[in-house]
C-alpha cells in the first residue's frame, strides 16, 4: 500500500517536472504567436508535442497556431485531438466549429443520429451504461433482500432496464465507429486518385482542411469517402489520421 | 586415354582466313599423340568464339596407333577488321606444346549487285527503303526492311540482325508486315516486310545502314535421288547460314522553321487532333471541375505535353494525369489524355478559357493550331457552415454574429494528459461491473434460502433448538462457576427435553426419560442412549441430592455438550 503511494507520488512529481521543463517553450511559442509569427509559434508547438508533452491547452493553441497560418487540414487535426482528450472543452469546440466553416468544398457531414452520438464521448456513454447496468442489479437485489420494497421498485427497475439497453446499445454503436471507423483531414489541396499509385486517374479534388472518412488503407495510401459517397486514394502525407471520436 | 607410339604434336587451324561480317569460321584445335590436359580457348575482342564439339580419331598404320582429338569453335566476328588468334599452350602428357599463331580477315558484307539480283541468282538478299529523304528533327517516320526469298527457299529460321547503323535516327519498335511476292530474272521471290520506327534526331545530312542480318534458309537437296514423290515429303533439304546485307541510305534533316512559331507551340511534331470536354459546369467556389484533352493522331505521343494554360488565373489547377493509347505496332500513332482537375476560385468566373494547342506537320512543313472555345461556366458563391450551437456564445446578444476568427490562445500549459483508451478495454473497469451482478447473486441466494426456512417448520425448529442449546450450555456453564445445582439441574433438563423433542418431533414437555429409547430407530449408539438415560438420571437425582460441587457440574455440562452433539447429528 505503501509503495502504491510512493508510486503515485512519484509519476505526479515527474509530471509536474516534465510541465515545468516546457513551460518556458510554451510561453516562447505564445510570444511568436502574440507577434503574428504563426509559422513559427505552430512549428514550436509541434516540438512540444514531439516530445511526448500532451494537453488540451497545448493542442489548442497548436491549432489556433496553424490556422493562422493557414493550415486548416492540421488546424483541425489539432483541434480533434485536443477534443479527445477534454470532450466538453467549450472553446475547443468553439474553435474547431469556426476553423470547419472556413473549409472550401465537399467535405464529411455526419449524419443526425451520427450528430447526436456525438454529443457525448464513447466513454461517457459507456459510464452511462454502467451506472443505468449498477442501478438495475441493485434495485434487483434490493428486491430479494426487502421483497416488501418490490412494489415500490417495481417501476423503477423496468426504468433502469431500459436504459441499460438504450446506453449500451449507443455505447456498442460508438465503439463500432470508434475501432472501424478512422477518419481523415486533409493537410494540402489535393486530388484524390482512383487507385493506390501515383499515377493512377484522377477522381475528385478535396481541400485543406476537408475531413473524410478512411474507407481501406494500402501501404502508403489510404482510401477515403466524402460525403457524398465518392471515393478515391491519398497518399499519407496529404492527410493527417485521426482515431475515431 | 589415349596413349600413342607417336610424338605429341598440337595444331590450330581455320577453315577459313577471309569472311565477311556476319558469316562464321570454324576454328580447330587438334591433339596429336594423346587427349590434353587441358584444352586452351581463345579470348578475342571483336570475336565471338563458341565450343562446338569434339571428335576422336584413331588409326593404326604399320601396327604403330595414331590419335587425334579435335576441339572444333564456332568464330563469329562481331566488327570488320584483321584479328589474330594467338599461339595457345596445351599440357599433352607433361610435355607443353605451342600452337601457331592464325589470322583472321573480317571484310564488310556488300549488298548484292542490280545485276545478281536482276539475274535471279540471288536465293535471299535484303533491301533497306526510306520512304523519304527529306525529314524534319524531331519527326518520327518508318523505314521498310524487305527480306526477299527466292521460291526454292522452303522456309527460313534464326533471323538475327547482326548490325543496324542509324546516326541521326533513333531506332525504335519493329513490326512485320503482309508477305507478297514479286519477280526477279524470272524467279518469283516472297518479299517478308519488316517496319522500324525511327525518330530524327540532329538536322543535317543522315545515314541509315547498311543493315546486316543472318538466317537459316532451308532448301532442296541437292542430291536428292530416291523417288521424287516421296522427296517431297522425307526429303528436309539443306540448311544453308546466308548473311543479308543492304545498301546504305541517306536523308535530310531540316530544323523547324523558325518563322511563324506558334506562341504556345512546346514541341509537337506530327499531325493531331484535339478535343477537350469539361464537367460539371455548374459549380460552387472551390468545387472540382474535371478537364479531359485528347490528342490523336500520328507523331511522337510521348513528347506531347499538356498544353499551356496561362490564362487561368483564376482557377486552381492541380498537375494532371496522362494516358496513352497507342493505336499501331510501331508506336507512332494513337491517342494521349490528359485528364486535369481545375477549381474556380471566385464566383466571378463565368467561362473555362480558351484551350490551345500547336504542333509542326512535317508533312506539310508548317505550324499549326488547334483551338476549343471558351466553354460557359456556372460559378456559385461558397456557403459558409453555421456554427455548432454548443460553440455558440452564451450571451444573447451575440448569438447571433458569426465569429469572426479563433478564439484567443491558452496562457498556461494546462494538465498534462494522455488519451486515455476507451473505458471498454480496461480489464478493471470490466471487472468492476461484476460488483452488482454479485451483490445480485448474493441477495438471490440468500432470499431462497430465508424462503426455504420459513417453509419448513421442523427445519426451522432445528435451527432454533441449536441455538437454545448452544446458549443453554453457556448457561450451564454459568451455573457450574456459580455452583448453583438447581438451576444448574433445571436447565439441563429443559435442554434434554428440546434437543429430544425435536429429534424426535414431539412437544419438548411430553419428553421423558421414558422415549429414550425412541432414538434408536434413528441410529443412536448404545453408549449415546446410556450417556442419556443418565443425564436424565442425574436431573432426577438433583432433586433430592442437590449439593454438588462445581467441577462435577462441569463434568455433567461437557457430557451433555458432546451428548447434544450427537444427538444433533443424528438422521432422524
Amino acid at each position: 500500500m505503501r509503495s502504491c503511494l510512493f508510486i503515485l507520488i512519484a509519476w505526479a512529481c515527474a509530471g509536474e517536472a516534465l510541465a515545468a521543463d516546457f513551460t518556458a517553450d510554451f510561453s516562447s511559442a505564445n510570444q511568436s504567436y502574440a507577434r503574428g509569427k504563426y509559422s513559427e509559434a505552430a512549428t514550436a508547438y509541434e516540438k512540444i508535442l514531439q516530445a511526448g508533452v500532451v494537453s488540451p491547452n497545448l493542442l489548442f493553441n497548436y491549432g489556433s497556431a496553424e490556422f493562422k497560418a493557414g493550415n486548416p487540414g492540421k488546424s483541425i487535426a489539432a483541434f480533434r485531438d485536443a477534443e479527445l482528450l477534454a470532450p466538453r472543452d467549450a472553446d475547443i469546440r468553439a474553435n474547431l466549429g469556426f476553423v470547419r466553416s472556413q473549409v472550401q468544398g465537399a467535405t464529411l457531414h455526419e449524419s443526425r443520429w451520427q450528430d447526436w452520438f456525438g454529443q457525448l464521448t464513447l466513454n461517457e456513454w459507456t459510464l452511462l451504461a454502467t451506472a443505468a447496468l449498477w442501478l438495475t442489479f441493485l434495485i434487483l437485489a434490493a428486491k430479494q433482500y426487502r421483497p416488501a420494497l418490490a412494489p415500490k421498485l417495481g417501476s423503477a427497475g423496468g426504468l433502469f432496464i431500459c436504459l441499460t439497453i438504450l446506453f449500451g446499445a449507443v455505447a456498442g454503436l460508438q465503439a463500432v465507429e470508434h475501432f472501424s471507423r478512422q477518419s481523415a483531414v486533409v493537410v494540402s489541396d489535393a486530388v484524390t486518385r482512383s487507385g493506390p499509385f501515383d499515377d493512377a486517374q484522377n477522381a475528385f479534388a478535396v481541400h485543406d482542411g476537408a475531413e473524410l472518412s478512411v474507407v481501406d488503407q494500402h501501404g502508403d495510401w489510404v482510401q477515403v469517402a466524402d460525403g457524398s459517397g465518392r471515393t478515391g486514394w491519398l497518399s499519407t502525407r496529404q492527410v493527417e489520421l485521426i482515431p475515431g471520436a | 586415354m589415349i596413349t600413342a607410339g607417336h610424338a605429341a604434336s598440337f595444331t590450330a587451324t581455320l577453315d577459313r582466313d577471309s569472311i565477311s561480317l556476319g558469316e562464321s569460321a570454324t576454328l580447330s584445335l587438334s591433339f596429336q599423340g594423346a587427349q590434353p590436359n587441358n584444352v586452351p580457348t581463345p579470348d578475342i575482342p571483336g570475336l565471338q568464339i563458341v565450343n562446338s564439339g569434339t571428335s576422336q580419331n584413331v588409326s593404326y598404320i604399320n601396327g604403330a596407333m595414331n590419335a587425334t582429338v579435335t576441339v572444333t569453335f564456332s568464330v563469329t566476328p562481331q566488327r570488320t577488321g584483321k584479328f589474330t588468334i594467338p599461339a595457345m599452350r596445351a599440357d599433352i602428357n607433361g610435355e607443353q606444346i605451342t600452337s601457331q599463331p592464325i589470322e583472321l580477315t573480317v571484310a564488310a558484307a556488300n549488298a548484292p549487285s542490280a545485276a545478281a539480283v536482276n539475274s535471279g541468282s540471288q536465293v535471299a538478299f535484303m533491301k533497306l527503303v526510306l520512304p523519304q529523304q527529306k525529314v524534319y528533327v524531331g519527326e518520327t517516320l518508318a523505314a521498310e526492311l524487305q527480306i526477299y526469298l527466292r521460291d526454292d527457299v522452303r522456309s527460313i529460321a534464326n533471323f538475327q540482325m547482326i548490325s543496324s547503323p542509324a546516326d541521326g535516327f533513333v531506332v525504335g519498335k519493329n513490326a512485320q508486315g503482309a508477305r507478297f511476292q514479286t519477280q526477279a530474272g524470272g524467279r518469283n521471290y516472297t518479299v517478308i516486310p519488316l517496319s522500324i520506327a525511327l525518330t530524327v534526331t540532329r538536322s543535317g545530312d543522315l545515314s541509315l545502314g547498311p543493315f546486316n542480318a543472318s538466317l537459316i534458309i532451308f532448301v532442296p537437296s541437292q542430291n536428292q535421288g530416291g523417288d521424287p514423290f516421296f522427296s517431297q515429303f522425307f526429303n528436309q533439304g539443306d540448311q544453308k547460314e546466308v548473311t543479308l546485307t543492304t545498301e546504305a541510305t541517306s536523308a535530310q534533316s531540316l530544323p523547324l522553321p523558325t518563322g511563324n512559331v506558334p506562341k504556345n507551340f512546346n514541341g509537337a511534331i506530327g499531325d493531331y487532333t484535339m478535343s477537350v470536354t469539361a464537367g460539371p459546369t455548374n459549380v460552387t467556389v472551390g468545387d472540382p471541375i474535371t478537364v479531359h484533352v485528347q490528342i490523336s493522331g500520328r507523331g511522337a505521343l510521348d513528347a506531347i505535353r499538356m498544353p499551356d494554360q496561362s490564362a487561368w488565373n483564376d482557377f486552381k489547377i492541380f498537375a494532371p494525369t496522362t494516358k496513352t493509347e497507342i493505336s499501331d505496332s510501331l508506336g507512332q500513332a494513337g491517342t494521349k489524355t490528359f485528364e486535369e482537375i481545375v477549381t474556380p476560385q471566385s464566383a466571378t468566373v463565368h467561362e473555362l478559357p480558351e484551350f490551345s494547342f500547336s504542333f509542326f506537320n512535317p508533312d506539310d512543313g508548317q505550324y499549326h493550331t488547334l483551338k476549343q472555345p471558351p466553354e460557359r461556366l456556372m460559378v456559385r458563391a461558397g456557403g459558409v457552415t453555421p456554427m455548432p450551437a454548443i460553440a455558440a456564445n452564451k450571451n444573447s446578444a451575440q448569438e447571433s454574429q458569426a465569429p469572426q476568427d479563433v478564439l484567443p490562445i491558452k496562457q498556461e500549459l494546462g494538465t498534462l494528459t494522455a488519451a486515455s483508451g476507451p473505458l471498454i478495454l480496461r480489464p478493471s473497469f470490466l471487472a468492476v461491473q461484476a460488483l452488482p451482478v454479485i451483490a445480485f447473486v448474493a441477495a438471490f441466494v440468500w432470499r431462497k434460502r430465508t424462503d426455504n426456512l420459513a417453509n419448513n417448520p421442523r427445519l426451522r425448529r432445528q435451527r432454533l433448538v441449536a441455538q437454545l442449546v448452544e446458549m443453554g450450555i453457556g448457561d450451564l456453564k454459568k451455573c457450574a462457576v456459580e455452583n448453583s445445582p438447581e438451576t444448574f439441574f433445571t436447565t439441563l433438563f429443559r435442554l434434554l427435553q428440546e434437543q429430544l423433542g425435536e429429534r424426535l418431533d414431539c412437544p419438548a414437555s411430553a419428553i421423558t426419560e421414558a422415549v429414550v429409547d425412541d432414538l434408536a430407530t434413528g441410529g443412536a449408539s448404545e453408549e449415546l442412549l446410556g450417556e442419556v438415560r443418565e443425564l436424565f438420571q442425574l436431573c432426577n437425582q438433583a432433586r433430592y441430592a442437590p449439593i454438588r460441587g462445581s467441577e462435577e457440574l462441569n463434568s455433567v455440562a461437557a457430557k451433555f455438550e458432546k451428548v447434544a452433539h450427537e444427538l444433533q447429528s443424528l438422521s432422524l
